[in-house]
């Protein structure tokens, strides 16, 4: 299958020291790829670089067969991302929130697919509050949330599992792996080796000497070692 | 967890950027808690403070002009007209003004912004409008508030159609300063125009310097004041402005996120540490952006011991910071160029304050390495020194540059004077007390702002405040006294200069030992 997300020789980092070794990943449609590695082993770096958010230090990221710029409306409509950037409009409530996404991507019929989505994570009592009202778990699945009420071809996301929950954790991870089976692609950087066993298809252990590829639960078995 | 299998959408329904901030505005407007009586008492309030600050500097300045006329001798040989000085200062404050714009975008998002607006797929033009329209708006208000009292005093008549297009022009330039800084920022430029704002503005104070500083030396007669502009100039700047900011709201769909966002965490930074009155992180949220990776590492070969350390290390911040050395720069060009002013030059407390203005930069400048300090006390703790030990090795870099600023600005002073050597020691003199103000200033307590609060034009604040912030400034200015006594009783003598040494030493190591037993108090 044609790749949606394909990275060749990518060097990522702030500044213009790179954090890992060069990295070679494709990722197609109703694929999901694993990242692991260290603090620090540039996971993050190398999501926002796939996203556009920064500028590679060398080779390409292309997104359907173009090299990827967020600034270009069709990259947003396709990528929804949640990454390490979590912050909120203080006067918003939770749903507002939502619904802003929702009604900015042309969503159809949005106050229903934002209940389903408020439903599905656990908000129901709370998505009429201030963010500064809500837990940091609540804010963590708020933001998780944005990502699923709008339509995305490619799903990216920072350490998901962060400030849930056991059992929101193992439901969100059901919920990528049916996204996934369903057709999207799915790219996230994780510590909790059974979310990586349900979602991955595939895994990319980053380090700085070498960026191999792992399967998942090499991958999961690897992790308290990390 | 069960959630639609599929989310359907249209882009003929996507929200425009119009759309979106609208949306935003309408539910945050919702959930205000102020009211509309509330919002124009506040307005009043502003406008109102905001008058009775454009009184006192207008009646500061029409104070000078008249004292001016009834000056005396000037302290030093005066060869430049007020014009070419005003255009100078003119140059240096518009050069600040593009290096902070600069430097917090002037385009940028607020973290939130930037998660859940830049996403979307309605076009950045239209969702960031707003925003330059925003900044611009806020620089031209205080631009003309700035000029105000100039436009009504500096003239002997003013009228209403000068004041008008003399605030008109201050608009324009400052909307056009905008545009422009905005116009690089689409063009991937932004980070250049602040390095090449500062090196213009230190080019153009340095250029004035040396040609007043010829002229006194030569005898060669004054400057010509700059020609007089024709009626009508204002429509200049206010058509520049206009082009310029058509230019940047046509590119603001260039910009990218993450450097919309990263900018957007700089000024909120920045605008915290202005709300909390701490110029101190100020000043970091405004150098963050340009400190760039050394093209090598040192390995300080000669460093043998931890003073040693201490020194080399400050040496090679301050040494990295072209930004600051900048700053020392324009920091002797002040007060030369106010002494050289016809008119001003004959004013000693205008040359003193002229002086310490000038030296207070210096000083500000040279606490750069020790405000890096700061900011991590642990490895200051590391050393094997004591706090008086750390503090007399911190002192010895920001002593070297005062030395040298205080110097060179003396021997020009100096310069057809008829005593420039005495100008040249009495300057000298005062480097302790603003070495030592450097430090005090870098290591000022944090405002303490649980205290009582008292009631001032800007609000409830604390006491206290206003005395934490003047530490540093206030070490230089007391340091410098005895250089006051010398412009006031026409010019220096040797005991003068001995005086100026002595207290400046004195009141130097005071200040050191104070900060010293700061630091090596508890915490």
């Amino acid at each position: 299958m044609t790749a949606l997300l394909a990275a060749r020789d990518l060097l990522v980092g702030h500044g213009a020291e790179p954090v890992c070794a060069p990295v070679d990943l494709t990722v197609a449609p109703g694929r999901a790829l694993g990242l692991v590695g260290a603090n620090g082993a540039g996971k993050s770096t190398l999501l926002q670089t796939l996203v556009g958010l920064l500028a590679p230090l060398g080779g390409t990221v292309l997104l359907a067969g173009r090299e990827v710029d967020e600034r270009r409306a069709d990259v947003r409509r396709d990528v929804a991302a949640v990454l390490d950037d979590e912050a909120f409009f203080p006067s918003l409530t939770g749903r507002e929130h939502l619904l802003l996404t929702a009604r900015g991507h042309g969503v159809r019929d949005p106050e229903t697919v934002v209940d389903a989505e408020v439903a599905a994570f656990g908000l129901g009592g709370r998505i009429d509050a201030l963010p500064s009202r809500l837990s940091s778990g609540q804010r963590r699945r708020l933001a998780l949330a944005a990502a699923l009420v709008r339509p995305a071809r490619l799903v990216v996301l920072d350490e998901p599992e962060r400030r849930l929950d056991a059992g929101m954790r193992t439901r969100l991870a059901a919920r990528l792996a049916r996204l996934r089976d369903g057709g999207t692609a799915v790219v996230f950087a994780c510590h909790d080796a059974g979310f990586l066993r349900t979602v991955a298809d595939d895994v990319l252990l980053l380090a700085e000497d070498a960026c191999p590829r792992l399967d998942p639960a090499e991958a999961a078995d690897l992790l308290p070692a990390l | 967890m069960s959630a639609p299998a599929s989310v359907l959408a249209d882009r003929g329904a996507e929200l425009s950027g119009a759309a979106v901030r609208r949306l935003t505005r309408r539910a945050t407007a919702a959930r205000a808690d102020t009211t509309a009586a509330a919002r124009l008492a506040e307005v009043w309030s502003s406008l109102v403070s905001g008058a009775i600050g454009v009184a006192v500097v207008a009646g500061a300045v029409a104070s000078v002009r008249e004292r001016v006329t009834l000056a005396g001798a000037p302290v030093t040989a005066t060869v430049l007209p007020a014009s070419v000085t005003a255009a100078v200062a003119a140059v240096l404050a518009l050069a600040g003004l593009a290096v902070a714009l600069a430097r917090l975008g002037p385009v940028s998002s607020t973290p939130a912004a930037a998660a859940w607006w830049l996403p979307l797929p309605a076009g950045r033009r239209d969702l960031l409008r707003g925003e330059l329209a925003r900044v611009t708006a806020a620089v031209v208000g205080v631009a003309a508030v700035a000029a105000l009292p100039l436009a009504l005093t500096l003239t002997d008549a003013p009228s209403a159609g000068g004041v008008a297009a003399a605030l008109a022009a201050t608009a324009g330039t400052a909307a056009a300063l905008v545009g422009a800084v905005a116009r690089a920022q689409t063009r991937g430029g932004p980070g250049r125009a602040a390095p090449l704002a500062g090196a213009g503005a230190v080019a153009v104070a340095g250029a004035a310097v040396a040609g007043a500083t010829a002229l006194a030396a030569t005898g060669g007669g004054d400057l010509p004041a700059l020609p007089g502009v024709p009626a009508g100039w204002a429509a200049v700047p206010v058509a520049a402005a206009v082009l310029l900011l058509a230019g940047a709201v046509a590119g603001l769909d260039r910009l990218g996120a993450g450097q919309l966002r990263a900018l957007g965490a700089t000024a909120q930074y920045a605008a915290v540490s202005a709300v909390s009155l701490d110029a101190r992180e100020l000043g970091r949220a405004l150098a963050a952006r340009d400190r760039r990776e050394p093209r090598r590492g040192r390995r300080f070969p000669r460093v043998a011991g931890a003073w040693q350390a201490v020194v080399a290390a400050d040496r090679t911040a301050l040494a990295r910071s072209p930004w600051h050395l900048g700053q020392a720069a324009v920091a002797v060009a002040v007060p030369v160029l106010v002494a050289r002013t016809d008119g001003l030059g004959a004013l000693p407390p205008a040359v003193w304050v002229a002086c310490v203005a000038g030296w207070a930069l210096a000083a500000v400048a040279a606490g750069h390495p020790a405000r890096q300090a700061q900011a991590v006390p642990a490895l200051d703790r590391l050393l094997p020194l004591s706090a008086a030990g750390v503090t007399a090795a911190r002192v010895v870099v920001p002593l070297a540059l005062l030395v040298a600023v205080t110097t060179l600005t003396g021997l020009l002073l100096g310069v057809g004077s008829g005593a420039p050597a005495l100008w040249t020691a009495l300057c000298a003199a005062t480097a302790p007390a603003w070495a030592a103000a450097a430090l005090r200033g870098a290591f000022r307590p944090e405002v303490d702002w649980s205290g009582p609060v008292v009631s001032t034009p800007m609000g409830a604040l604390p006491t206290g405040v206003g005395a934490t912030l003047v530490q540093g400034l206030d070490a230089g200015l007391v340091g410098s006294l005895p250089l006051a006594a010398a412009l006031v009783s026409g010019g220096p003598t040797p005991l003068l200069v001995a005086v100026q040494l002595g207290w400046s030493v004195l009141l130097g190591a005071g200040v050191l030992t104070l900060v010293a037993r700061r630091r090596g108090g508890p915490g």
